[in-house]
């Protein structure tokens, strides 16, 4: 993770403290720090996200800790602390209405399943192996109790990592029924529970206890105060809790920018020649081997790949032809931009062909120059690596947040085609007859109620979606559930497939009731940006309008409120009709009244929802 | 070798105290905010910036700067006077 590309929107004073806590591990330096926080504007600080922590050992004396680090998402963080080891209790009496954004469960075996840090002491290997799967037992009703009480709320669960301290480690590797063995089966069950239910997570303390481990336990402070961290261990649980958690916030960034010569092989194919290039199975071609590899697999997971190289074409494309070793293709790239113009400018072209913001890029390239042009030119753009060494290039690609999230949709996987597929489109597109050209796509649209089904992706695109969004508002799931619960509310999922396929779930519409009777008022109203352009907004308008109307609605009130992303729907309720009655600098209010339904666009058909696909 | 002036230094950003604070002024019962979470978080805030581990009996006798200072002072961090 890198702390401070999270904390670059924050003055300098602020950030120095920071980094200064995180250096020293420091409580009195991340009080000091917590404190210049608490001095900045809100609107600064990122979004609210109050956060439970149930906890089996003792958190509170670096309850500061967590604290910052989950500030530093950024994010204004509150932060609840159950009573100690007390998580069925807490969960069965935290129900209603002041639910928080998400709930952490964290454990560890010393409160969970003691015996089995003295096996033979207590049963082995028969009795031992029962207490396993009362363990096992638990975790399950845990979870179903959280689904009970707080169903909306979404559910982090700790893995248990292995002890620090404990005797006899060589037998405790040797037996399925014991230490190693049983941590293994009951971490494999919250593996599962995660898979199988939506809003349920894992926040792998065992995975991180495997990285950091030794060093950052202490026996003392847990006898003193059942509190197994140092100093340097709190820190880095901390952000290791707050990596986790900062999905829930933050979009993923969703391109990667990347030069070719000494990044994707060694050498320079313009002058050093196609045959003296590193590339293969031996040092150092093999470290440019694994970057390839990381590539094709971001690629894979729904990262797009752009192309930014100052190489004459025909030079560029030769590796990817003639090298045996190649990995990438010349395909797998989602655009290339080989040319001598400025890096810079052929990354904001290429932005516009994707139809994504530019803080949706990370950029890589060996140069020490192109990566501080960029810096300098476009802010937004996170340069991933900070020297040429090609090691370091692959280590920055291992431990980078920016593509991080917690789940990996169809869609996502499916995205690269997609934008392949858009391309096409748009050079077909040129010079023909717009609407020829839509109809020609044959679209067929569902209108779905948003549901369990879609809320996954719903949820995702009320997070990320930035041009066409009417309002911007950041709802959590657990937020659109509640909208959801009201009588009266419409939430409506637009899938879209045309002649290439199936495009999945590309535009939301979210309608709460109003103060009167008969009122219905649009909250959320957005539009993937595959889908832009093509009238998908006037389907799912239409189909809003007849809910409306079939439910009584005498009249419809929306607001457009402004970003610096949006511009592209400032105008698309005066186009729908609606009659705009307050305007101020950045918000526009609007009115419909009566409701009138509106013919669809002629080239999209509206298909009718198959209940075997409910 | 550290100086004790760091340690000094330390408690008052720790505790907050005013920066005139004197030393012998540093004590448990004169400060209210040094209760039991307060010194398992000393404990560890000690431990890491003096690079130290505290038995048991040692961290029974960190209850004001003397006494700390004079913990240090046994475990080589700080010079003997």
């Amino acid at each position: 993770m890198s702390l401070v590309d999270w904390i670059a929107g924050f003055p300098e004073l602020q950030r120095t403290a920071i980094v200064d806590a995180a250096e020293t591990a420091s409580l009195a330096k991340v009080r000091r720090a917590l404190r210049l926080l608490d001095e900045m504007p809100k609107e600064k600080r990122g979004r609210a996200l109050s956060v439970e922590l149930l906890s089996t050992f003792n958190l509170e004396p670096f309850l500061p800790v967590l604290q910052l680090a989950l500030n530093c998402i950024p994010s204004r963080a509150d932060l609840r602390l159950a009573p100690l080891n007390d998580l069925e209790g807490y969960i069965t009496q935290n129900t209603g209405a002041d639910q928080s954004d998400v709930r952490v469960i964290i454990w560890r075996i010393e409160e969970v399943l003691p015996e089995m840090l003295y096996p033979f002491s207590n049963g082995f290997p028969v009795q031992l192996s029962r207490r396993t799967e009362e363990v096992i037992n638990r975790v399950q009703r845990l979870v179903k109790l959280h689904e009970a009480n707080a169903a909306v709320t979404p559910l982090f669960v700790s893995t248990i990592a292995l002890p620090v301290h404990f005797s006899n480690p060589l037998f405790a590797s040797q037996h399925a029924i014991a230490l190693c063995g049983a941590v293994a089966h009951i971490n494999r069950t919250i593996y599962d529970i995660a898979t199988q239910r939506s809003g349920v997570y894992v926040f792998d303390i065992c995975r991180w206890a495997a990285l950091e481990g030794k060093l950052h336990a202490d026996a003392l402070l847990d006898f003193v105060a059942r509190q197994p961290l140092s100093g340097r261990g709190q820190l880095a649980f901390a952000f290791f809790l707050a990596r986790c958690l900062r999905p829930l916030l933050m979009p993923a960034r969703k391109v990667l920018a990347v030069d070719l010569d000494d990044t994707l092989w060694g050498g320079v194919v313009g002058e050093d020649g196609l045959e003296n290039l590193k590339l293969g199975h031996d040092f150092p071609g093999n470290v440019h081997l694994r970057i390839q590899r990381e590539l094709v697999e971001l690629r894979k997971r729904g990262i797009l790949l752009v192309l930014l190289s100052k190489n004459n074409e025909a030079d560029a494309r030769q590796p990817f032809d003639c090298l045996p070793d190649m990995l990438l293709k010349w395909e797998d790239f989602a655009l290339r931009k080989v040319n001598w113009r400025p890096k810079h400018e052929n990354l904001r072209e290429a932005a516009q062909e994707l139809g994504l913001g530019l803080d949706s890029f990370v950029f890589v390239d060996d140069s020490d120059y192109e990566r501080e042009q960029m810096r300098q030119l476009i802010p937004e753009v996170l340069i991933l690596n900070t020297s040429s060494d090609p090691l370091h290039t692959l280590n920055c690609l291992w431990t980078t947040d920016a593509f991080d999230s917690l789940t990996i949709t169809e869609e996502d996987r499916r995205r690269h085609d997609d934008y392949r597929v858009r391309t096409a489109r748009d050079v077909q597109a040129h010079g023909n007859d717009l609407e020829d050209f839509l109809r020609s796509l044959q679209m067929e649209v569902t209108i779905e109620e948003l549901g369990p089904a879609n809320m996954e992706r719903a949820v995702a695109m009320i997070g990320k979606t930035n041009q066409f969004n009417l309002t911007t508002r950041r709802h959590s799931r657990a937020q659109v559930q509640a909208m959801l619960a009201a009588p009266g509310s419409i939430g409506l999922a637009l899938r879209l497939r045309d002649r290439f396929g199936d495009q999945g779930i590309v535009a939301i519409l979210l309608a709460t009731p109003g103060a009167q009777d008969c009122t219905l008022v649009v909250d959320s109203f957005l539009v993937s940006c595959r889908a832009l352009g093509r009238g998908v907004e006037d389907a799912l308008w239409t189909a809003l309008m007849e809910r409306a109307s079939q439910a009584g609605v005498r009249k419809v009130l929306a607001q457009y409120l402004a970003t610096p992303k949006n511009a592209i729907v400032a105008k698309l309720y005066d186009r729908f009709g609606l009659q705009p009655i307050e305007q101020g600098p950045s918000s526009t209010r609007y009115i419909l009244e009566p409701v009138e339904r509106r013919p669809r666009p002629a080239w999209i058909h509206i298909k009718k929802k198959d209940n075997a696909n409910q | 070798m550290q100086t004790s002036d760091s340690l000094v230094q330390l408690l008052v950003e720790f505790f907050d105290l005013p920066a005139d604070t004197r030393p012998e002024e540093i004590a448990q019962p004169a400060i209210p905010k040094w209760d039991s979470l307060a010194m398992v978080q000393l404990i560890t805030e000690l431990q890491g910036r003096f690079g130290v581990e505290f038995d048991l009996e040692e961290i029974q006798t960190l209850r004001s700067y003397r006494e700390i200072h004079d913990t240090l002072v046994r475990k080589g961090v700080f010079a003997r006077a």
